[in-house]
């Protein structure tokens, strides 16, 4: 069979784009997801989204990708329950007086952009945010419209959308080849066999990513980073915000079912580029660090069983943002993946401006910089306000 | 009480009887039961309801894991009374949400 575009993979970033690329008429489109949807890092995030970023162009994509989440139960015609869209804020931790004099710099950025983040004393922060043991803090930020959606719902919700534009959505069928003749992309080879023929290929398989582009000669600077986190029983609302912290690495948040998720990143992050060494094994350390950080700064987590642990992969590039664009290598190889431990967030603005960029439209946004060209030319892309 | 009092493997020996409410009421126990198994003695079997539809649950895995039996006990929501022993003067409630946090 022959289509206009396929897309490989079908986590956050292949569904959210072939929903976008199918209400521009882009034409016929093919979506091949190894297992299931989600099943990759979107299934195991954290669910978190934020506009506190630090860099003008990570706080204009999240400013618009925020907009998009308040108004996607209504696009993709679901309801916010059913995404789990919850706007608790985030409640960002300063550690240190050099880390709250980083952070207020990043509100002046968040601010041009009408993101309203407040920044707190801790005195504020313990007034407004009664739960939160306020020991060793040196100040916060708080912007409200930041939160929570599940990113298996959503995931699903652009699915069931894509699917009602038209496009074949191809589960439990996974890539093995990217074929390439005359440096130009022909298709895909699955791994029954069978070929899938289109002059456009968008390689969204997340730290899956850079061993299928070496099928296709292309060596992507993507390595999976394995981090762990946890879920909790759940109680009756208690904590609004996600409350997390950059220097010490903790995120915690209270999901709208009630549980409790949290991470923190590893001691001793190892580079995966092979699937071959991916490990999503639990280790008690993380356990026993995660839950001596939780009930340090939300002492009442104390009293909260936790009910599972697992393990997903934060895709990473070295300037930790996407890969994002075509790859100049290969005519018709499109790339979207590399989101650094915050891919999911970004997914519905990254989907909607990629899709406009790859049908040759123009971009509200341009990101032409986050091209996998930029390694070549030495033009990475700084950001301050990373978790882990 | 609903008890088994003979069995053919199992021993019962003599235990020390004591009181504890339920939403108020004094029951009896034995010294040794689990809330659980306090509450099931006194033909009390809706432990908690469900937390989306609100239908009652009571005792199901027994061994701490499943969440169906939790209870507020003492005030303390979300208590596992299948694994939890029941004391002198203890207060039990059935828990009808998600547990509200002290
Ligand atoms: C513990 C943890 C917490 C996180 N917390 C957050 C957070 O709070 N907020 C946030 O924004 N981000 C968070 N992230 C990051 C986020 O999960 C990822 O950046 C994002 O989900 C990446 O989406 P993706 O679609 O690019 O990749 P993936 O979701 O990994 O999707 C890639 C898909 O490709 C498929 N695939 C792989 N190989 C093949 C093949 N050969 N053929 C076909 N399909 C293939 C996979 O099965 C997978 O479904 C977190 C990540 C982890 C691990």
């Amino acid at each position: 069979m022959s289509y206009d575009i396929i897309i490989v993979g079908g986590g956050i970033q292949g569904v959210a784009t072939a929903y976008e690329l199918a209400k521009r008429k882009a034409g016929k489109i093919l979506l091949l997801e190894k297992t299931f949807l989600s099943a990759g890092s979107t299934g195991s995030c954290a669910a978190g989204i934020r506009a506190q970023f630090g860099s003008e162009f990570n706080v204009s994509l999240m400013a618009r990708s925020l907009q998009i989440f308040e108004h996607l139960a209504e696009e993709l015609d679901v309801t916010n329950d059913f995404l789990e869209l919850w706007q608790g804020g985030y409640l960002v931790l300063a550690y240190s007086q050099a880390e709250f004099d980083g952070l207020k710099e990043r509100v002046k950025v968040q601010h041009r952009f009408g993101i309203a983040t407040e920044v707190l004393s801790p005195e504020e922060v313990a007034y407004r945010f009664p739960r939160v043991n306020i020991e060793g803090i040196y100040g916060a930020t708080y912007h409200k419209r930041d939160g929570h959606a599940d990113p298996l719902h959503t995931t699903f919700a652009y699915g069931e959308a894509a699917r009602r534009l038209g496009v074949e959505i191809r589960q439990w069928s996974p890539v093995t080849r990217i074929l390439v003749e005359d440096d130009a992309i022909q298709g895909v080879e699955l791994a029954d066999g069978t070929k899938e023929y289109a002059p456009t290929v968008l390689l969204s398989a997340g730290a899956w990513s850079t061993a299928l582009a070496r099928t296709a000669g292309v060596d992507l600077p993507i390595w999976g980073e394995k981090h762990e986190i946890l879920i909790t029983e759940p109680w009756e609302r208690v904590l609004d915000p996600m409350v997390i912290s950059f220097s010490r690495g903790f995120y915690i948040q209270q999901r709208p079912h009630g549980s409790f998720i949290m991470g923190l990143p590893p001691v001793n992050p190892v580079k995966w580029y092979d699937p071959e060494e991916f490990d999503f094994g639990p280790n008690s350390d993380f356990l026993s660090r995660m839950s001596n950080e939780a009930t340090h700064v939300l002492p009442f987590l104390a009293q909260v069983n936790v009910v599972r642990q697992w393990a997903g992969l934060y895709e990473m590039t070295p300037d930790h943002h996407h890969i994002i664009g075509p790859v100049d290598e290969v005519r018709g190889l499109w790339v979207a993946a590399g989101g650094s431990g915050h891919g999911f967030m970004f997914g519905p603005v990254m989907a909607e401006q990629l899709s406009k960029w790859m049908i040759g439209e123009p971009m509200d946004i341009d990101l032409t910089p986050l091209a996998f060209r930029r390694f070549k030319e030495g033009k990475l892309v700084v950001e301050p306000a990373v978790v882990g | 009480m609903r008890r088994i009092t003979e069995h053919p493997i199992l021993e019962f020996p003599e235990r020390k009887v004591i009181t504890f409410y339920f939403e108020g009421k004094p029951l009896t126990a034995y010294e040794g039961d689990t809330v659980a198994s306090a509450l099931i003695s006194n033909g009390i079997q809706a432990f908690r309801e469900s937390i989306e539809l609100h239908r009652p649950r009571g005792m199901f895995c027994a061994i701490g894991n499943c969440s169906s039996c939790l209870m507020v006990v003492n005030g303390v929501p979300n208590v596992r009374t299948c694994v939890t022993p029941v004391e002198e003067g203890m207060t039990v409630e059935r828990q009808l949400n998600r547990g509200v946090m002290p």
